[in-house]
């Protein structure tokens, strides 16, 4: 039994950092072309017409180096209680954009991956990947809140982790 | 998971959420800042302000005028939407032309166009760039009289005007 249980925490470990890296590829590059070109993806945001005129530069100057935020720390192994709320956060409203304009019918620009407004328009295939990732992100938030510790199980938390 | 853990593990997790988005907004305010191509932090994202050129000059048509135009049948309209959205209702009588794939469509419609004809250009919604950036191309082309009528398809259906659409 002992050696079952260590396997299946082996397991789970292993498929939490892999999804770890995946989710800080993920992010890191969502984030670079976005912070190349902030005048392209200011467009794209107002592209999405939900937010008053504004906030939009503020949201393309911001959103995209909280990506890179995130995906730096999914890659380091840091701070990953917040990392993947954030993370899971961020998806859920990606997810919620994504249905919101598709039902809308508005033929627009994703902005997930390129800032450019010509590329890559929102299908449900968009739909599909972006409720895929939300999956992993909920997978690492809930993983994390079971398993707050790996190196020391005895010890309550360790939190700076 | 008991609730005192559960509720320490809640705190230190909105903690680092609060530091992590405060990085984020540091590091997009600071490289803004330095950037020699940055952007105003608040812009205006009027379509309408877009359309007006250096000179004044605006590409955006009121649309009252444009109905005028479609009246007396004084000018032409394009709609730069895909074929399919063309296909399941556009403005009676407009050319599809899609911006998409303009480049396609140069030689059986650009080409056969009047330059010194009236040009109004239409997507949907208020935010479409479609129909700019078709205007601009036309304008680069040598069309002199071409606007833009900023979220034409929409507007021209609240306002019951004639559209031309699969059951009709």
């Amino acid at each position: 039994m002992p050696q079952k249980r260590l396997s299946h925490d082996t397991t789970l470990s292993l498929g939490y950092h892999f999804i770890r890296l995946v989710m800080a590829g993920v992010f890191i590059y969502a984030s670079i072309d976005k912070i190349i070109h902030p005048d392209l993806f200011a467009q794209a945001v107002y592209n999405y017409q939900v937010l008053p005129g504004y906030l939009v530069n503020l949201t393309a100057l911001i959103l995209p180096w909280l990506e890179l935020t995130l995906g730096a720390c999914l890659l380091i192994n840091r701070w990953m209680a917040g990392t993947s709320a954030l993370a899971a956060g961020l998806m859920t409203l990606f997810v919620g954009l994504t249905l919101f304009n598709l039902t809308r019918g508005l033929d627009i620009s994703c902005g997930c991956f390129s800032a450019a407004p010509d590329e890559n328009p929102i299908t449900v295939l968009t739909l599909v990947r972006d409720i895929s990732f939300l999956i992993l992100s909920l997978g690492l938030a809930g993983y994390r809140h079971c398993h707050p510790n790996f190196k020391h199980p005895g010890a309550v938390y360790e939190f700076q982790r | 998971m008991n609730v005192t853990c559960t509720g320490r593990y809640l705190t230190v997790t909105v903690r680092q959420m609060v530091f992590i988005l405060l990085i984020s907004a540091a590091l997009g305010t600071a490289v803004n800042l330095i950037r020699p191509d940055s952007i105003p932090f608040v812009d205006s994202w009027s379509m309408a302000d877009k359309l007006v050129a250096e000179d004044g000059d605006t590409l955006a048509i009121p649309f009252e005028d444009a109905a005028t135009l479609f009246a007396e049948n004084a000018a032409v309209f394009l709609d730069a939407r895909t074929p399919a959205e063309y296909d399941q209702g556009h403005i009676q009588g407009a050319v599809n032309l899609p911006w998409h794939d303009v480049d396609i469509y140069f030689e059986t419609v650009i080409m056969t166009l009047d330059p010194e004809a009236a040009f109004i250009t239409y997507c949907d919604g208020d935010a479409c760039l479609l129909s700019h950036d078709l205007a601009m191309l036309l304008k680069d082309l040598g069309f002199t009289r071409v606007k833009v009528l900023v979220n034409g398809w929409t507007l021209w259906k609240e306002h019951n005007l004639p559209v031309t659409t699969p059951s009709s």
